[in-house]
């Protein structure tokens, strides 16, 4: 059902953010996934990038059997490694040992790296599904209000403006803030989850909303939209078979931009104390712990730290890429 | 667009380097050293001097509940008060057990206690004066009684024993009733005369007079919750100008304070500057290098310069480690089940691993373990450990067999609630959790906002039962040092409420609540010890309580000061003592 | 251009008024959807468990037994027109603009946010310079030499900038700089400028790089990708084929048409950071607006975040507005199109 992408290439030049809704003239035969993939292969560096990111989520997947293997229980204290008066870890290197990959925490002697590979499940789990959050609600968004324009447009428009200029942070630890520990049928971490993945998305909808904006805008003035109107196909019949299917690439480049982002700010949520529970491990939790400890036992925030850093950096990686391959304009 | 690997080649780089930081940084010691501190403030004055002069810089890392001496609950605050605000009775400058013996301050004597044992007549000093002069009269005690316990819609920080054992009817306070003569909790025959009309007897009534709340207060100054601003003094010192809060208060000498009225000496410095919300690491770091003479809080240096602190001779020389007479304990409901079977309350008792829990507060350092409800500065304290397992570490064969004998051989499930606020009772929780784990016993932690706790999640009686809060960690220090100050909130039947309550083991036996009332009707001071030690036994008795850890503070006194010492009374050093060597 | 100015400040009106319904929803409408009554929402806006009567006091201050509606009014007329809090025997008025009264510590918001604002604008201004310089000279630098080893050194090095968490090079760079090499002051160390300036910046180094860190490496690529479309749009073409030098057409032609997507972008995140810059400030205890917010979170002290919130709002609204004025300014079609 997709439409056909036999399009000359001339609106690209007008349309800076375009992403991929052509491509089909030059390589004849071939669909633009096939032709994505193809490019997206030889860019080493986000193919790296995409390979951390699927050992990422392998490791938030299968994290039980992992940890069963080469770590220990995540919440598990193991105080004999432990100094008993300063509370930090004994031996070399904050613990680190064949037995402690990454060494213990100061205080509880938790396994890092258990901590670590648990921590991948919150950090995957929220960056995806507040991701899909921002993502159904700015395609929703962007698709009607380039669509329709006119004042809807206007309306949608400024309150993407006005979504942008909020104080996010603030915004995501008054509500965790002011909130009770049981509500909307839920509670505990199933709640924390559900109010963390909802502030995130919701709040962050307008990225998403913005670029869909754009492309809309700049497809429903194609000659196969136009043919659908002529032969009068609903407004609803064009968005769905029409626009949507033709809006699938750059949705899928800027999600993939996206969850890095989501990862980092439940990242700083845990850091300040309002995100998932503990004992529960998290990457920004753990780090926010290590902040006592800097000088003492640097392993303990150099492993959660770098833990982040890479995932965050290999999304990006491999977005760019993703966006590279799908963009006709930067092939080099 | 080609990339190469060099953003990820420069991280790999600065990996190493830390790495190779730690190394040398020498944050691994090999454990179990020696890190005994000097600890010779807690038994004795260090630096004895007359000296008088200086500025005298104080610290907070937050900030006091209020600087109002009516309207404060924080010990750091009624020792810190003293300075400016005199009470009718007060603590000795003395090291030790003496240091909790009340003696009188702007009253000639302790209180005079009437043979049906409910009036107190106290009589003021002649020649005493408020800063601007004027002279302070009994009326203006009687005036700080009733703003400060019979106005919670305005004044609501601190504790209201006045408003709990006075017989003053339904006297509205101050605010809503102008005519002070309504109050008949209070009566003042004359200037210098003032009467406590009691309810039922209280025999530890001086101990309530030394708190701050018996400060005289001029009723035209007063500005209710804006008095803190500008405390009219009774003290050695007055506030240099009007303070707004979170600025750096300053103290000056106050020209109008008569030292021959004072049993203390407390007008060592010529100025006294509290700064707040010192960020705790760089507040500990002045106060190691001199910049600073005292944390005010008195609650101990953090995790960083404690670990400065043991490793160094020299500051361990200038160390305190003195219990905090904070005893940290888990209640146990008996109106969760299974806690309602005794012997399911003595398998988490048996199960809890003390030295972990230890542990989470940050060692040896950091306290004693407890084995019983008293804290051993208070009298009738005896080292009774009826659920003592070896090392304290838990015996699986007696959690085995209570668990059997209660019913649940594989074990149960139940909740552990803790302050989410604070993490070294989070971590203590997660102690709990893990040691119980491993004979079956399943928890659930559930962390609550600290400001709340007591409102409205683990003192509300009603939120425990639906919530199913089996145990629920707490912490408690006396508001005067006597077994009745500490243990009557935490224990009596009378003390459960619907909301607010400290009671959280809802402990209402007959026995306890009858020996509890006896005591403070008992004039004896060492007869009451026993009955304490009583109530103690019983309510261990009651496996409803599982104490962990008498609370210590690691104090580090800079060489700067003088007449330093850690006074039994407030659990901190004695701020109104100190001086500075010139 | 008057014309112009007025409908801008005209929206920067409705925007304040959207936030203010945002901000209301957060803090009073949302929780009572999810259970709370009148009684539990006054307690938390005290804070450390207050008595009965404390909380009958503050849910009349607050109107929340009255309807959402009228709740909503008093919330805003408050903040436009002021308030009044009883201390008991004299009435205190919080003069507008009112950001509301902290019952824990009895004492007004306002004054407390503006003491803290020198140390958040210290740390803003300071980050923005050393942001906008390297992020829009590296950019620049890149695409015009696009390809070359410095671009894709540059480009790489942004990646991992706009990849780490700032709390956590915050951490490394005190690790490093402050403890293992003790040359800048550890964390929370804030000097006031008027006291020692040289200390003041001393103390802000770290903090200042950390944070620019993150923003130059996402202005880089933005500045980059935008000098990259404009420097072949037709009007540098023409500026090229008149012959003029390389230098004014990249001057003058292309960073200043580049320039004005990034200013847009600039007086957002400069507005946002006014507002604290909660990260930063918590990784280094700097005692600014942020670090008022996360510190009143964790002191169940309600009303301070509230005035926290509302206050980095209103700068983001400022701030959207004078980078709409400064656009006319520049670029004249900006007035018509608008």
């Amino acid at each position: 059902m997709t439409a056909p992408l036999d399009v000359p290439g001339a609106a690209e030049e007008a349309q800076p953010e375009a992403v991929a809704q052509t491509g089909g003239t030059r390589d004849r035969g071939r669909s633009l996934g096939q032709i994505a993939w193809m490019r997206l292969r030889k860019d080493k560096v986000a193919m790296t990038g995409g390979a951390f990111v699927v050992l990422m989520a392998l490791v938030a997947l299968f994290a039980p059997l992992i940890v069963s293997l080469l770590g220990h229980p995540p919440n598990q204290w193991n105080r004999e490694m432990i100094d008993p008066a300063l509370g930090t870890p004994m031996g070399p290197m904050g613990g680190m040992s064949g037995e402690h990959l990454f060494g213990v925490e100061p205080v509880t002697g938790r396994d890092i790296f258990s901590r670590i590979v648990y921590g991948a499940r919150i950090s995957m789990l929220i960056g995806f599904l507040a991701t899909l959050v921002s993502v159904v609600i700015g395609t929703f968004m962007g698709i009607i209000a380039g669509y329709f324009g006119g004042w809807v447009d206007a309306l949608i428009s400024r309150l993407m403006d006005i979504f942008l200029a909020f104080p996010l942070l603030l915004f995501a630890m008054a509500l965790v803030g002011v909130l009770p520990d049981a509500a909307f049928g839920l509670q505990d971490n199933a709640l924390r989850i559900a109010i963390l993945v909802f502030i995130i998305g919701f709040f962050n909808w307008p990225y998403i909303g913005r670029i869909i904006r754009g492309q809309t805008l700049s497809l429903r003035e194609r000659e196969f939209v136009e043919a659908s109107r002529s032969l009068g196909a609903s407004n609803f019949y064009i968005l769905r078979k029409e626009l949507l299917p033709n809006l699938v690439a750059p949705i899928l480049v800027y999600s993939t931009l996206l969850i890095p982002t989501n990862i980092l700010f439940e990242a700083a949520l845990s850091f300040l104390g309002v995100g998932v529970e503990p004992p529960t491990a998290t990457w920004g939790g753990m780090l926010s712990e290590a902040v006592d400890y800097y000088d003492s036992a640097p392993n303990f925030m150099l492993a959660p730290g770098l833990a982040i850093f890479l995932t965050v950096l290999a999304f990006n990686l491999f977005g760019d890429g993703l966006r590279d391959a799908l963009d006709p304009r930067t092939q080099s | 667009m080609r990339k190469k690997w060099l953003g990820l080649a420069a991280a790999g780089t600065s990996v190493a380097m830390l790495l190779s930081a730690c190394g040398g940084g020498g944050g691994n010691g090999e454990g179990g050293g020696d890190y005994s501190v000097d600890n010779s403030a807690i038994s004795s004055i260090v630096d004895q001097s007359k000296e008088q002069g200086g500025t005298l810089k104080l610290a907070h890392s937050d900030q006091f509940d209020s600087l109002d001496p009516g309207n404060t609950y924080y010990a750091a605050n009624w020792d810190f008060t003293r300075l400016y605000a005199r009470t009718l009775v007060t603590y000795p400058q003395k090291p030790g057990d003496k240091g909790q013996e009340p003696i009188p301050d702007l009253a000639t004597d302790l209180g005079e206690v009437s043979d049906d044992g409910l009036t107190w007549t106290y009589t003021l000093k002649k020649g005493l004066k408020f800063q601007d002069g004027s002279k302070i009269t009994s009326e203006d005690v009687k005036y700080a009684i009733a703003r400060s316990n019979f106005a919670p819609e305005v004044l609501n920080k601190g504790p209201n024993y006045f408003f709990q054992l006075l017989d003053a009817g339904d006297y509205k306070g101050p605010y809503k009733d102008d005519n002070l003569d309504n109050f008949t909790g209070v009566t003042t025959p004359d200037d210098r005369t003032i009467k406590f009309h009691l309810k039922k007897p209280f025999a530890e009534f001086d101990y309530l007079a030394a708190m701050p709340q018996t400060s005289p207060v001029p009723a035209d100054a007063d500005t209710g919750t804006q008095y803190q601003t500008n405390v009219v003094s009774t003290g050695p010192y007055k506030f240099e100008s009007e303070w707004t809060p979170g600025q750096t208060l300053t103290l000056v000498r106050n020209e109008h304070y008569d030292p021959s009225t004072d049993p203390l000496t407390r007008n060592r410095p010529d100025k006294i500057q509290v700064q707040w919300k010192q960020e705790e690491n760089d507040r500990d770091k002045r106060l190691i290098n001199g910049d600073l003479h005292v944390d005010v809080a008195g609650l101990g240096v953090e995790a960083s310069a404690r670990q400065d602190i043991l490793r160094n001779e020299d500051l361990r020389a200038n160390a305190d480690n003195p219990q905090t007479g904070f005893l940290l304990y888990f209640a146990i409901n008996p109106n969760v089940e299974p806690f309602d079977k005794k012997a399911c309350r003595e398998a988490v008792l048996y199960g809890a691993d003390k030295t972990a829990m230890q542990g989470a507060w940050g060692g040896t350092i950091a306290g004693d373990i407890a084995t019983n409800m008293l804290p051993p500065s208070i009298k009738g304290y005896k080292p009774i450990d009826p659920y003592g397992t070896k090392g304290q570490k838990g015996s699986k064969k007696k959690v085995e067999a209570a668990l059997k004998e209660c019913g649940m051989p594989d074990g149960f499930s139940t909740n552990i609630s803790y302050r989410s606020d604070r993490d070294k009772e989070k971590k203590t929780a997660e102690a709990l959790q893990q040691a119980l784990q491993q004979y079956g016993i399943k928890t659930d932690l559930k962390g609550y906002p600290a400001g709340t706790y007591t409102s409205e999640q683990a003192g509300s009686p009603e939120f425990v039962h639906r919530e199913e809060l089996g145990i629920i960690a707490y912490g408690w220090g006396a508001d005067w040092p006597s077994g009745y100050g500490f243990l009557s909130q935490i224990m009596h039947g009378d003390s459960i409420k619907p909301a607010g309550n400290s009671n959280l083991s809802e402990l209402d036996d007959p026995e306890v609540n009858k020996l509890l009332d006896e005591s403070v009707q008992t004039e004896d001071p060492a007869a009451r010890a026993e009955i304490y030690a009583e109530v103690n036994q019983l309510a261990m008795e009651s496996a409803t309580f599982l104490p962990y850890l008498n609370q210590k503070a690691l104090l580090y006194r800079p060489e700067e000061l003088s007449n330093v010492y850690f006074s039994e009374a407030y659990k901190m050093y004695d701020y109104s003592a100190l001086g500075l060597e010139q | 251009m008057i014309r112009y100015i007025f409908r801008r400040l005209a929206a920067g009106v409705v925007l304040l008024l959207v936030v203010t319904m945002v901000v209301f929803a957060i803090f009073f409408l949302v929780p009572r959807l999810a259970g709370i009554d009148s009684d539990g929402l006054a307690a938390r806006y005290i804070g450390k468990s207050p008595s009965p009567e404390a909380i009958a006091a503050v849910k009349e201050r607050l109107n929340l037994d009255e309807p959402i509606t009228v709740q909503y009014w008093e919330f805003v007329s408050g903040l436009v027109m002021g308030q009044e809090y009883d201390s008991g025997t004299d009435i205190i008025h919080c003069d507008a603009p009112c950001f509301g009264y902290s019952f824990k510590t009895n004492t007004e918001v306002w004054p407390q946010l503006l003491e803290r604002l020198p140390v958040t604008g210290s740390l803003a201004i300071g980050a923005a310079v050393i942001w906008l310089v390297a992020g829009v000279s590296i950019g620049v630098l890149s695409a015009l030499r696009r390809g070359s080893l410095l671009d894709r050194a540059a480009m790489m090095t942004a990646l991992a900038g706009v990849s780490l968490p700032i709390f956590f090079t915050g951490l490394v760079s005190l690790a490093l700089l402050s403890y293992y090499w003790p040359i800048f002051p550890p964390g929370g160390s804030y000097t006031d400028f008027t006291e020692n300036p040289l200390a003041w910046a001393h103390g802000l180094v770290l903090p200042w790089v950390t944070l620019a860190f993150l923003y130059a490496a996402m202005y880089a690529r933005l500045t980059r990708a935008g000098m990259l479309d404009t420097m072949g749009e037709d009007f540098i073409r023409t500026a090229r084929a008149k012959g003029l030098p390389e230098r004014t057409v990249v001057t003058k032609h292309g960073l200043r048409a580049a320039l004005t997507p990034i200013i847009t972008i600039f007086g957002l995140d400069f507005g946002l950071m006014l507002g604290g810059a909660v990260l930063t400030e918590s990784t280094f205890s700097l005692p600014g607006l942020g670090k008022f917010a996360v510190d009143a979170i964790r002191g169940s002290d309600l009303p301070v975040v509230l005035g926290v919130t509302m206050f980095t709002a209103v700068f983001v609204v400022i701030a959207n507005l004078v980078v709409d004025v400064l656009y006319a300014w520049v670029d004249p079609r900006v007035r018509v199109g608008a």
